[in-house]
């Protein structure tokens, strides 16, 4: 237990950036990438709480089924680089 | 003794090796502009960087069950990681229209000169 | 007026959203700590933990819980997959109504073909070597639910992305040969109603103290602890079912390659 207690307090600062990266990037195909490594930092985490159940699932839904559907929703929906356009837009306005 | 230091060495400067081809990886996804470098770069993570990290566990711990399993892990992405790469850039060169100036550049210079 | 009230509003949230924190962090503090024993709840760990494997069956005593004692949560878990299957259809499925050309023509297996992709060499040897692989895990985690980690939902949501790489290396034409829209609308329909069925047996027999029947099987044996196998292979196929169906509506609107709606067409 106290060689992993230093690990897992790195992995629980990476899972709390990653939940504050995913509301405060705009790009939204970058939210999705950052939700699926939250989805692989939880399964490590799971490995360490003694479930591995919860980490194999985890670990193919989580971190692949549901990063898979988001990244075709986005592809139905056209929006795989929504965020770039305002990004640039705001750009020029500022050099304006 | 001696044999304890230079496994220990051997260890050290794979593991190093290792860490370097991932923070080259990393560094590479996340700076280059242009996907197919970008690709490139998380293709040295994931094959060059794994495989040396692979090989100096396995020359700190011996041949054993564990090793064999981490052994199976690095085949296992060996195949998949070169091919979801090819498979991406391919998507990315049938789908990104801009991608001509990109591959053709030498040629366009000489048009233009 | 319009920046004032941009202001109060964002003011509003940024107090609702610390009140919600305060709330949430508030109830966290009253939990017991990791480790320590809840007075509250100690009861049914000892009884799982002491009487788990004679009364199961089961090595695995998480798969002894979520199938045998708590065998009604994991119906509704699996009920709760089909109902979320049955929406995607209503929402994405391509019918005379639900059609819009220009848009949908993208999405066509005759559009995706023409991009090369399916005839790729490297990823289809690749998949010939990887997909065997894949999907005998998935079986195996699958099968060996009640004796190591893992159980249905696991093993199919590894054969559901199985099926998702298989339809990724070869194309949706080679997987409408083997797997059509009956076929997951007959495993769903077989899987869910053998589930409930089979609890409602032993919850109505173990409810009046009637012996059931089924044999425990000696622990640790592939044949062991009672329903759980069984269980585990009807939840792993209706899960590997879901994520296919959600893979395949979200790709292209339909399950199965509609040959009749297209002729229609």
């Amino acid at each position: 237990m106290g060689s992993t207690e230093g690990f897992r307090i790195v992995l629980l600062l990476l899972l709390i950036g990653c939940a504050i990266a995913v509301n405060l990037t705009k790009n939204l195909m970058q939210a999705v990438i950052i939700f699926m490594s939250y989805s692989s930092i939880m399964c490590i985490l799971w490995i360490l709480m003694e479930s591995p159940d919860l980490a194999i699932t985890e670990a193919a839904v989580g971190a692949g089924i549901s990063g898979t559907l988001f990244l075709m929703t986005l592809k139905k929906i056209k929006a795989e680089d929504a965020g770039e356009n305002e990004k640039k837009i705001k750009k020029k306005k500022g050099k304006r | 003794m001696t044999g304890g230091w230079i496994g220990f060495w051997i260890t050290a400067v794979l593991m190093l090796a290792g860490m370097l081809a991932f923070t080259a990886g990393v560094i590479g996804a996340n700076r280059f502009g242009f996907a197919l470098n970008r690709m490139h770069a998380a293709g040295i993570g994931d094959t060059a960087g794994l495989f040396l990290v692979f090989l100096a566990v396995w020359v700190a711990e011996g041949i054993h069950m564990d090793t064999v399993k981490l052994g199976l892990i690095v085949f296992f992405m060996w195949f998949t990681s070169p091919v979801s790469s090819h498979f991406l850039s391919q998507i990315e060169y049938y789908t990104n229209p801009g991608l001509y100036q990109f591959l053709h550049r030498e040629k366009q210079q000489k048009g233009d000169a | 007026m319009k920046k004032v009230f941009d202001r109060f509003y964002n003011l509003i949230a940024v107090i609702c959203c610390l009140l919600l924190i305060g709330v949430l962090l508030y109830a966290v503090s009253l939990l017991p700590s990791y480790g320590e024993e809840n007075p509250r709840s100690v009861e049914v760990v000892e009884r799982y933990v002491e009487h788990g494997l004679e009364e199961t069956g089961a090595t695995n005593i998480v798969a002894g819980m979520i199938l045998d004692y708590r065998a009604f949560d994991t119906l509704g878990e699996s009920h709760v997959l089909f109902t979320a299957l049955i929406c995607v259809i209503i929402l994405l499925g391509k019918d005379k109504k639900n059609m819009r050309r220009e848009y949908d023509s993208y999405y066509t297996v005759e559009a995706e073909s023409y991009h090369l992709l399916q005839t790729d060499t490297i990823v289809r040897l690749v998949g010939y070597v990887l997909l065997p692989g894949l999907f005998l895990f998935g079986i195996y985690i699958l099968l060996n639910g009640q004796l190591s980690p893992g159980g249905g939902f696991s093993g199919g949501a590894i054969m559901g992305a199985a099926l998702i790489i298989f339809a990724v290396a070869f194309g949706f034409e080679t997987v409408d040969r083997v797997f059509t829209e009956k076929l997951l609308k007959t495993v769903t329909f077989v899987a869910l109603s053998f589930y409930s069925f089979a609890k409602g047996y032993v919850f109505f027999t173990g409810a009046n103290g009637i012996d059931n029947h089924i044999p425990k099987g000696v622990p640790g044996a592939i044949l062991s602890g009672g329903l759980i196998l069984p269980l585990d292979i009807a939840v792993g196929f209706v899960v590997a079912c879901t994520m296919f169906g959600f893979y395949s509506l979200f790709r292209r609107g339909s399950i199965g390659h509609d040959i009749t709606f297209m002729d229609q067409q």
